[in-house]
């Protein structure tokens, strides 16, 4: 498939794209998260596009995961509606913050903290302390 | 500062829809009601009939039991809690006969659990899903303190324990009864089915007996460990008096709460009601089962977000193994209610994007076609696997994600990312200025 995109042409291994989304798509809705951090390097790496491309349509294909994903998880009666409305404030709020923040702090440290913290979350979800 | 109002907007619209078709405004009064009305009184008497009903294999033996001994009877110090407390009961029971006092919330909960362990008779594997919405919110057996030794043998056992095994270990076999006549609905899945995503056949309704084992197994989804359904604190004296100390903990289901009383295998005809009140800030979900602070979930949730976005992941990762760990919340519900969270900032995202028309739809549908399936898979798997396994494959795609953080801090990532972003500040820039011209001109 050729993707045209702000004048240049890119090729796409629709095979790939489509396979790799599927089990994205299957592990984020079924933990329940976004999957942002997975389809941005597999569109980057395995379908080698330039990142101006991915960070938009990347958020497109996950949006279709995630709408789906809740809806699925709503008709399996998965869905709290207090917790939901304690928490999405929360996230509105925190994406407002965010930004603020971001311009003053490193985003090299913020990533290695995040990986030891990630890496101790996984120690602790393996009970191994 | 506008996209927050429209995806607030596109929030109210969906949560109003959703509090329509889920009939929630109902349960809400049902739920505010009882709080007034549960004088002891009228509550020990209106249930009492029903202990007689269903012990009818008790029965039989139980005019002659009570012939011969003392008259059974207990008392609890108190008819309400405020978020939990504890509950002292004093009684009296035939001399040397221990006492097992059962205790359930009227509150209801859902649980779930997927039969795909061979048969040991046939060999086969059942592949049945089984399901309640009937389970106690709190459910929990007092055995006598001398059970102590045995207790700590069942949780030495771990994640293996069986609840059926337990009762008879602990002797409190005559004292499991209200979970045992709860309706179970069963359903065979296939792989078939499971592909589609349907929860299978429905399967006839199963006999008392099969519905109490079934029960069990439920009662150990449900509640997983051998602390939360048992607490070894009855103490009895040589004359028969006996006295427990019932922790109903914080985080409880708001209601009222059951007790009931059976020495030996008598069970008394009296069931005494405890009002558990939950206030501001704590709040009930009626989903999970538990009531929590709200301000402990918001502040996780608002750290995190703001976390997620500067590592340039979203916060669900992080998030919902937090959550499992902290609170104790099914992954299921966790799962189903992270997700509607994040799908509301990716469509301000998207909205943002396609102002500018930075989004290649060919590409982002194509792949989005895929991602739909997945999607549509996912939640169903969800619903067939532990906590205990939710949390293990989580803690493998940490590890990845840890890997992929790791490898954006490498040199040689970052000296191509640097070169990446420049072309993207371009292209952007482009793109914004194009679609302000769009917009001077139509103006």
């Amino acid at each position: 498939m050729v993707v045209e995109f702000w004048g240049q042409e890119f090729k796409v291994n629709v095979l790939l794209g489509c396979v790799g989304g599927f089990l994205i798509a299957v592990i984020s809705s079924m933990f329940g998260f976004g999957g942002g951090p997975f389809m941005v390097p597999l569109m980057t790496v395995g379908l080698r596009l330039p990142m101006f491309v991915v960070v938009g349509s990347s958020l497109l294909a996950i949006f279709f995961n995630t709408v789906m994903g809740t809806m699925r998880h709503y008709q399996f009666g998965n869905f709290d509606l207090v917790f939901f409305l304690v928490m999405f404030p929360a996230a509105i709020l925190g994406g407002y913050i965010a930004p603020q923040i971001a311009r003053r702090v490193s985003p090299l440290v913020v990533k290695r903290i995040a990986a030891a913290g990630l890496l101790i979350l996984a120690m602790n979800l393996f009970g191994l302390y | 500062m506008k996209r927050y109002w429209m995806s607030l907007t596109i929030a109210l619209a969906a949560t109003l829809f959703m509090l329509y078709q889920n009939g929630s405004f109902a349960q809400q009064s049902q739920e505010g009601k009882p709080a007034a009305a549960t004088e002891a009184a009228p509550a020990v008497q209106g249930q009492a009939e029903t202990p007689q009903q269903k012990g009818v294999p008790a029965g039989e033996a139980k005019p002659e039991a009570k012939e011969a001994q003392v008259p059974l009877a207990f008392q609890v110090d108190r008819t309400a809690l405020n978020n939990g407390g504890i509950v002292t009961i004093t009684g009296t029971a035939p001399p040397g006969t221990p006492v097992y006092i059962e205790v359930w919330a009227d509150q209801h909960v859902r649980a779930s659990r997927f039969d795909s362990e061979v048969d040991k008779e046939t060999g086969k594997r059942p592949y049945v899903l089984y399901m309640t919405y009937d389970m106690p919110a709190f459910y929990k057996i007092l055995t006598p303190v001398e059970q102590k030794e045995n207790l700590e043998k069942i949780k030495k056992e771990g994640s293996k324990w069986s609840y059926s095994q337990a009762l008879k270990d602990l002797g409190a076999d005559a004292a499991y009864s209200v979970p045992g006549k709860i309706k179970i609905e069963r359903y065979q899945a296939t792989l078939m089915g499971s592909i589609v995503g349907s929860r299978g056949e429905l399967l006839p309704a199963m006999d008392e007996k099969e519905n109490k084992r079934r029960s069990m197994q439920l009662v150990k989804a449900r509640f997983r460990n051998p602390d939360k359904v048992f607490a070894p604190v009855v103490e009895s004296q040589p004359d028969g008096t006996f006295v427990a100390k019932l922790n109903i903990g914080s985080g409880s289901a708001p209601g009222t709460y059951n007790i009931r009383v059976v020495a030996g295998k008598t069970p008394v005809g009296q069931v005494a009601g405890v009002e558990n009140n939950i206030s501001f800030p704590n709040l009930y979900f009626s989903n999970a089962g538990t009531s929590i602070n709200l301000f402990g979930p918001f502040f996780l949730t608002l750290a995190i977000a703001i976390f997620g976005v500067l590592m340039g992941a979203g916060g669900g990762f992080i998030l919902n193994p937090l959550l499992v760990s902290i609170w104790p919340l099914p992954h299921t519900v966790v799962a189903g209610t992270v997700m509607p969270t994040v799908m509301f900032s990716q469509a301000s995202g998207i909205v943002n994007y396609s102002k500018i028309k930075f989004i290649s739809w060919k590409l982002g549908v194509t792949i989005g076609l895929a991602m739909v399936l997945g999607g549509f898979i996912g939640p169903k798997l969800t619903e067939m696997i532990t906590l205990a396994q939710y949390k293990f494959v989580f803690g493998w795609i940490l590890v990845i994600l840890a890997c992929l953080m790791l490898w954006q801090t490498t040199q040689g990532y970052l000296a191509k990312h640097k070169k990446e972003q420049a072309i993207l500040k371009e292209f952007k820039k482009r793109a914004e200025e194009a679609a302000l011209a769009k917009a001077s001109r139509a103006a």
